[in-house]
């Protein structure tokens, strides 16, 4: 099947490489300009407080200071946020949480900064804080914002669930804890504005969605939007948690305040305290089945910390909600999620949106439901698994990729067979886990989910790809580098994308929902047809000849008698008649009538589902509870292989953060402090991964995708955890139901 | 705080600068001397390896360094890593196996790489994720930095 196509499915050179192996690529922070400011954020000592006042004075007079700035020097809209337009740019009266940005200095160096910061006033009056996302939602907790904690309280209700767990023959009933979690890309939030003349500024983002950062800071700044230049620097990762404003609106407000030039980047430190988590989630879980195994009744409540502003978190828990049921047909379900606002730091986008929380009570709970009836693991999910053309319990009718649900499920028997004939190590108890996966893709029904992409055919010969969306460092432009190749028949070193700049790029959405390649893949494929018509046109008027007598091939126009016009020799004369030759595209996510349920109540239902499954082996010293996983196998259908190394990348580091997930990673509060650096919050390093592992990637072409695509950014993580914590289970007996898996709850000592 | 001048060997070429004594390496290679190819990804704290560079042939955080500590030393930065403009063998295989995403990360463990295969030119895999144990990475799960370092270890590439 892969000899039909010259440059998709191969394994090819990332053009973005070579600069990031010498140091030449520019990342927001490394950008040189002149005079670059300073910026220092002053933020919260206080979990919650009252601010009394802020004495500015004494900071004002400390040479090399140039502006010191409170949410009263905001022209325009002092709150933002992508959803909720709750969070203050510079706190307003009161803070919310541990490092909220009160005030902004912007002075000549960095020295400076931090002498003038010595020399504010703030004072404040604490108030009582609340953390726990249960406590806060209670009428007596302290009320965060005016209209109360509960953001948004989703119900879904599918069945007669009472009859549900009449049928069942076992019931279990769980409640799974999950932790607060960092994206943890290395590149910390930056920003750079440079404010120009006649009232315009150009900002320099390290943004999954360019677009808002312009509208956010044309707001705040009470600029016309087409004042606002937003630029998108080389990007160090940003796994959902940069769909959030990083610095920008600070940024532009410091360079905006002194006609000038500033940079503002995160410590590690801001980072964790006030940048978006994943959300921590308490999940009550109760599952009915047969004796037989079939499940007839779910019954969940979900209490989601969204922190102290609202960021993405009725977004993420729509994804959490709908996942609840994970890939499996259980005909009675009643399903409810609160969202609530805590003073814990902010949770938002992160990779998973939701399922990564889902995945982790279903997958463990369904292994103790096959415990308790006796069962094999992956004979519980064979009885269970939903079919094409089945409807889940959100009243999405599943297509054709649900075909892959089985195999996946066959190939787990296999990986899980070899996996448990491996040799255990002496003194070490040994066990394997499996988990299944649904992440869905887009952003759901009845949400604008439209990505518009342009192509350019350069006099050098190049077809340039203005990208409307960027790439986070993952990949994306060599994936649309490779269609629009496939797409134009030229060759991959051909074709180049762009780094994303508002002023003169068509708009692509954010990137993010595992649905970009997706997306842009099949704006370019249009947009490549496109620009073939509008070649065709171009040369029929130049060549006096009707356009359908021209063909276009592989970078040549071929005329009626059978020669050929390189397509680069014909550019240079569109180019006397000041013609560029381009083309643009717009792409919708599809949401078929007839797929898309139209009264979800909770609306946005997501219809485009990937699925994977993943298995573990873990040993444990029984002594010291050390899990060490030994081997591992990821399992997942990607429609296509667009990039045979960018799929493997995105798996291979999907699963190390999803294992991070496993055993590691969690910001606890300790002595009142948040953990706020890598000495304590553990990334895993290389020692701590998998010496064998393997890749088995299928491809069940997706009809609506580009050459058959789907996504792979997300699902990689999300079956990781409970894999870990079944193989666990199966290990030493013990079922984790909090993560990370440490050697004290593995001994039993917590929790 | 008096200003101090400092003279090293900068990827080959006699360097000095004058700078208060505690500043970081870091902080003047990026600042002062424009290479921007050692990241900061901890906040200064030694703890993710993206300031990495090579000083007197071992691996060390930049970040961790007062300029006043390296007078008289050999330092090598991700930018001196091209000879006569040809890529390094590690270069190449970076991106030949795609070890590379963000790319953040990228210049530190590269150099990290380098002075493992100096020191030992033909190490295990469990050697390779004990020398890279101090670069944090969370796009790639390090498993194609490990094939990387293996390619160039048997010579890399030509192309």
């Amino acid at each position: 099947m892969t000899d039909q196509f010259r440059t998709v499915g191969k394994s090819l050179r990332r053009k973005d490489a070579w600069d990031k192996t010498t140091g030449k690529a520019l990342y927001t922070a490394d950008i040189p300009v002149e005079n670059v400011r300073v910026g220092l954020i002053i933020r919260s000592p206080h979990h919650y407080a009252r601010i009394l006042e802020i004495d500015k004075e004494r900071s004002l007079e400390v040479s090399g200071v140039l502006a010191v700035l409170t949410s009263d020097d905001i022209p325009g809209a002092k709150e933002f946020g992508p959803l909720i337009p709750d969070q203050p740019s510079l706190a307003r009266g009161v803070v919310r949480h541990l490092g909220e940005p009160v005030v902004l200095i912007i002075a000549e160096t960095k020295l400076a900064a931090e002498e003038a910061a010595t020399q504010i006033q703030i004072s404040y009056d604490p108030l009582t804080p609340v953390f726990d996302p249960i406590q806060a939602a209670k009428e007596d907790a302290p009320q965060l914002h005016q209209d109360g904690n509960i953001i948004t309280e989703l119900n879904i209700c599918d069945g007669d669930i009472e009859k549900g767990f009449q049928d069942a023959d076992h019931i279990l009933e769980d409640t799974y804890n999950l932790p607060r979690i960092h994206p943890g890309y290395m590149e910390l939030e930056t920003s750079l504005a440079v404010w120009g003349d006649d009232q315009t500024i150009t900002v320099w983002v390290s943004s999954q969605h360019p677009f808002t950062d312009q509208e956010f800071i044309a707001a705040a700044l009470d600029l016309p939007v087409g004042n606002v230049r937003v630029k998108s620097g080389v990007i160090g990762g940003a796994f959902g948690g940069k769909e959030d404003s990083s610095l920008s609106i600070l940024a532009a407000l410091g360079a905006w305040a002194i006609k000038g030039t500033v940079r503002l980047v995160n410590t590690r430190r801001e980072s964790f305290l006030a940048h978006p988590k994943r959300h921590p989630a308490k999940i009550h879980y109760k599952l009915g089945a047969r004796s037989d195994g079939t499940f007839t009744a779910l019954q969940a409540e979900v209490h989601m910390d969204t922190g102290a502003y609202a960021s993405y978190g009725t977004a993420v828990a729509a994804i959490l909600t709908e996942t609840l049921a994970g890939s499996y047909r259980i005909p009675n379900v009643q399903v409810k999620t609160l969202v609530v606002y805590t003073n814990s730091p902010l949770s938002g986008a992160m990779r998973g949106f939701g399922s990564p929380q889902s995945h982790f009570a279903v997958e463990s709970m369904v292994d103790s439901m096959a415990e308790e009836i006796c069962m094999d693991p992956v004979q519980i999910r064979r009885a269970n698994i939903l079919k094409v053309g089945e409807k889940m319990f959100t009243g999405v009718i599943l297509n054709e990729t649900a075909t892959a649900l089985p195999i996946c499920l066959d190939k787990a028997q296999d990986v899980i067979d070899r996996f448990q004939a491996v040799e255990v190590s002496p003194g070490k108890k040994a066990g394997v886990g499996m988990a299944l996966a649904a992440q869905s893709m887009g952003l759901g029904a009845h949400v604008p989910d439209d990505s518009t992409h342009r192509l350019e055919w350069s006099l050098d010969g190049k077809v340039l790809i203005h990208l409307g969306s960027p790439d986070l460092g993952q990949g994306l432009a060599m994936a649309v580098e490779q269609i629009t190749a496939e797409a134009l028949g030229l060759p991959y070193n051909q074709v180049e994308s762009l780094l994303l700049d508002t002023l003169d790029r068509p708009n692509g959405n954010t990137t993010c929902a595992s649905r970009m390649t997706y997306m842009a893949g099949n704006a370019l494929i249009d947009a490549s047809e496109k620009l073939i018509q509008n070649l065709l046109a171009h040369a029929g008027e130049i060549l006096e000849v009707p356009a359908d007598k021209l063909i276009y091939k592989e970078g040549e126009i071929i005329k009626e008698d059978g020669s050929t016009l390189p397509v680069v020799e014909f550019l240079g004369r569109l180019a006397e008649d000041s013609i560029t030759l381009m083309s643009e595209s717009t792409f919708s996510f599809p949401y078929p009538e007839e797929t898309t349920p139209q009264d979800l109540p909770i609306g946005m239902p997501h219809v485009l589902y990937c699925f994977g499954a993943q298995v573990a082996r873990v040993e444990v010293d029984p002594d010291l509870g050390i899990v060490e996983v030994t081997h591992f196998a990821a399992i997942h259908d990607v429609g296509k292989v667009i990039s045979q190394s960018g799929v493997e990348g995105q798996i291979e580091g999907g699963v190390a953060t999803g294992l991070g997930y496993a055993l590691y990673e969690t910001m606890l509060k300790k002595d009142d402090q948040w953990v706020d650096s890598f000495t304590e919050y553990l990334l895993p390093t290389s020692k701590d991964l998998p010496n064998h592992f393997e890749n088995i990637i299928l491809e069940i072409p997706e009809a609506s995708g580009p050459y058959g695509a789907k996504g792979i950014g997300e699902i990689p993580l999300v079956p990781t955890a409970p894999a870990v914590a079944n193989a666990v289970k199966n290990a030493v007996g013990v079922r984790i139901k909090k993560l990370p898996i440490t050697p004290e709850r593995v001994l039993g000592f917590v929790d | 705080m008096k200003e101090i001048s400092v003279a090293f060997l900068l990827n080959g070429n006699k360097t000095s600068v004058t700078s208060l004594p505690n500043r970081t390496l870091l902080d003047v290679l990026r600042t002062d001397l424009g290479f921007t190819g050692a990241k900061d990804a901890c906040g200064g704290e030694g703890e993710c390896g993206a300031c990495t560079v090579i000083l007197n042939g071992k691996p060390v955080n930049s970040c961790m360094i007062f300029i006043g500590q390296v007078e008289g030393t050999q330092i090598t930065t991700i930018e001196g890593l091209l000879e006569k403009g040809e890529y390094h063998r590690l270069q190449k295989a970076f991106v030949e196996t795609g070890a590379v995403q963000c790319g953040f990360c990228t210049p530190g463990a590269i150099l990290t790489a380098k002075a493992l295969l100096d020191e030992n030119p033909h190490p295990t895999d469990q050697e390779i994720r004990e020398g890279l144990s101090g670069n944090l990475c969370r796009c790639t799960g390090y498993n194609k930095m490990i094939d990387a370092i293996h390619l160039a270890e048997l010579g890399g590439l030509d192309d």
